[in-house]
């Protein structure tokens, strides 16, 4: 999902804030703020989705399967995960694993059509514990999402993550990306 | 079998014998390395397994990589349409010859040497075949196969051992209740995309155990799925059903209204225009009405290939529950992993909007991702703990597995079931479970090219 217009350049007021709204989003999700982060941040329009992987032959592409996905969400179902994850009873997370999200190459394309769009790309890592765990579980990929200007701030409308795994190695996906 | 000295893994075995009849089971089934060693050889070495949907490898030459036990098998349609199940390791040195998870061709060649096969396992050459290799005979030089491959309602299985009974056999009574949620119309399943692949520090067995009917723990690990409207029926409503030992080994469960005018979900929550095309012309009047009547089905093919077909939504606010239908193998990964692979299944007569429909409800519940799969495999993780612990050994350490035995709760055995095997009513019971460990440890006893009973009639 590369932005069809111009690369925008990293120090620019759009960069800046692009990356201010990375930066605030990590952070609210590493601090099991999600409910903050769905409300202030995600587009009631928004497309959420980790699709399968495959290994393939190189004559065949990257192995990411059309149509197949670990998550496919709408803003109806993340409210619903926001929403178990608040429940007494959502053992997975309760005592919650820690999280950090660690993103890096942050690359921003304005669209040609609309103003109001910009493409970024971002590398993604995930370290994830829990109880005594010292070997982390390591989820590494890129974003690439498209924000929208709603009322004047950034809101992520699409985000596809696309995973360095075929195999996912982390006993659920509870969390966000 | 000589066994030189009784281990560790046959006293074991010894207790889960005499535990079985007293509902107790040792907790070092779980964890042990010697348990586990032996049931790739007497459980995956012997039982038939899942392995794909003929709906994946639709067109000649497609196949994806699969795995029985631990071992990597090619499983690929052949020009004639025939499915091959093909031990991944070239007759030559042994080496790795197919190295994608899934794709179309028409050969496998080897990258060592250039041992190279055709979609049915026979070698056809390798280069500079006469200064290397001529006078010897190609034929008895292909890839190893599966001793026997067949499908059933599309469901590909295939066993490593010559002595194993046909596939109908093996699956006995459970035959019938397959056919009553894949034969429901003249068009059957087929599967959406490739499967979710996702490993955790658990024991093949808990996973099995669990699809094998128990619904007891939906009430305390999934509470939070009632809280956000994702299941339709009350945890109480919902243990009201049957639970069925379908035949030695294999095991299910239905969630059922005590009686049949009840308003809730029928069919499993499957739309209402895709039910209007059930019908008998694959099964009997008895079968179209359990299916009818069935809110839930969740089902275990001994050893480690699951069902669940249940009405489920992602977003309770936004979208009525409908039918989700959802396959996978406990694939073994070591004492103390196993890997998750996790097919969707729509009916193939459903509208692309029904399809898409069931699946993003499959996802958002039965999914690494999913409100429900994502407490499963929170309990799962300390059992195989438990099963490694030296405590558990020294303190001989039982699991309890009572439920529904004579005195114990209010599960009570039917005598006018009309399907095979053996029924209870209402579903606080553990004989399915039970059902599925002593047949574990009739297999893990038998003498090689012997089989226990696939009927309780025998």
């Amino acid at each position: 999902m590369v932005g069809t217009g111009a690369r925008v350049r990293v120090g620019s007021a759009l960069y800046n804030e692009v990356v201010e709204w990375m930066d605030t989003e990590a952070e609210l999700l590493d601090a099991y703020r999600e409910r903050e982060w769905l409300e202030a941040m995600v587009s009631r329009d928004v497309v959420y989705q980790v699709p399968i992987r495959q290994t393939v032959e190189r004559a065949r592409g990257t192995g990411f399967v059309a149509g197949a996905f670990h998550l496919d969400e709408t803003y109806g179902s993340l409210e619903s995960r926001v929403a178990r994850n608040e429940t007494a009873y959502a053992w997975a997370e309760d005592p919650p694993s820690r999280i950090r999200h660690f993103v890096t190459g942050v690359r921003v394309t304005e669209d040609a059509e609309d103003a109001d769009l910009v493409s970024v790309r971002s590398n993604l890592l995930i370290f994830r514990t829990r109880q005594e765990q010292t070997q982390p579980q390591l989820l590494s990929g890129e974003r690439q999402d498209r924000l929208r200007r709603e009322d004047g701030a950034l809101r992520l409308l699409r985000r596809e993550v696309l995973l360095d795994l075929t195999v996912i190695g982390t006993h659920n996906l509870s969390i966000f990306f | 079998m000589t066994q030189a000295k009784s281990t560790r893994a046959d006293a074991l075995l010894d207790e889960l014998d005499t535990g079985l009849a007293e509902g107790e089971l040792p907790a070092g089934l779980f964890g042990n390395q010697e348990i586990y060693d032996r049931e790739l050889r007497s459980i995956f070495g012997r039982c038939w397994v899942f392995l794909a949907h003929e709906s994946e490898i639709e067109a000649k030459g497609d196949y994806v990589l699969r795995k029985i036990g631990e071992d990597n098998f090619i499983v690929i349609r052949d020009e004639e349409g025939g499915i091959n199940v093909l031990f991944d390791a070239c007759r030559h040195r042994g080496v790795q010859v197919c190295r994608a998870d899934s794709g179309n061709t028409s050969h496998f060649r080897c990258p060592y040497h250039g041992w190279t096969y055709n979609a049915k396992g026979d070698l056809v050459g390798a280069p500079l075949w006469r200064n290397a290799f001529g006078g010897m005979p190609k034929e008895g030089n292909g890839l190893s196969k599966a001793a026997r491959v067949q499908s059933y309602h599309g469901l590909i299985f295939a066993t490593l051992d010559p002595s194993a009974p046909p596939l109908e056999e093996y699956l006995g009574g459970m035959a019938w209740y397959l056919d009553l949620l894949f034969g429901l119309n003249e068009h059957g399943m087929e599967v959406v995309g490739p499967p979710q692949r996702f490993v955790i520090d658990a024991n093949w067995k808990s996973g099995s155990e669990n699809f094998a009917g128990d619904d007891y723990h939906l009430g305390t690990l999934h509470r939070s799925v009632w809280e956000i409207g994702a299941f339709p029926v009350p945890f109480r409503e919902n243990m009201m059903g049957y639970h069925i030992q379908a035949a030695p080994g294999h095991s299910l469960s239905f969630s059922m209204a005590p009686t049949e005018d009840e308003p809730g979900p029928k069919f499993f929550g499957f739309p209402e225009e895709l039910a209007e095309t059930f019908d008998t012309s694959r099964i009997s009047d008895h079968q179209l009405e359990i299916a009818r009547r069935s809110r839930v089905m969740v089902a275990n093919v001994f050893p480690n290939f699951s069902m669940l077909a249940l009405p489920m939504t992602e977003d309770g606010a936004n979208h009525a529950p409908t039918g989700v239908v959802t396959i996978r193998m406990w694939q073994p990964h070591g004492v103390g992993q196993v890997e998750i692979w996790n097919w969707f299944c729509v009916y193939k007569n459903m509208t692309p909007e029904q399809k898409d429909r069931a699946y993003k409800a499959g996802l958002g519940t039965f999914s690494m991702g999913g409100a429900f799969e994502m407490d499963d495999t929170e309990p799962w993780i300390t059992v195989s703990r438990t099963g490694r612990s030296v405590a558990a050994d020294l303190l001989d350490f039982k699991l309890n597995y009572q439920m529904g035995m004579p005195g114990v709760g209010i599960a009570k055995q039917v005598e006018d079931w009309p399907g095979p095997g053996i029924a209870f009513w209402t579903r606080y019971e553990e004989g399915v479970q039970r059902n599925l460990y002593r047949h574990y440890a009739d297999m893990m006893r038998a003498e090689p090219g012997t089989w226990p009973k696939s009927s309780f009639d025998e």
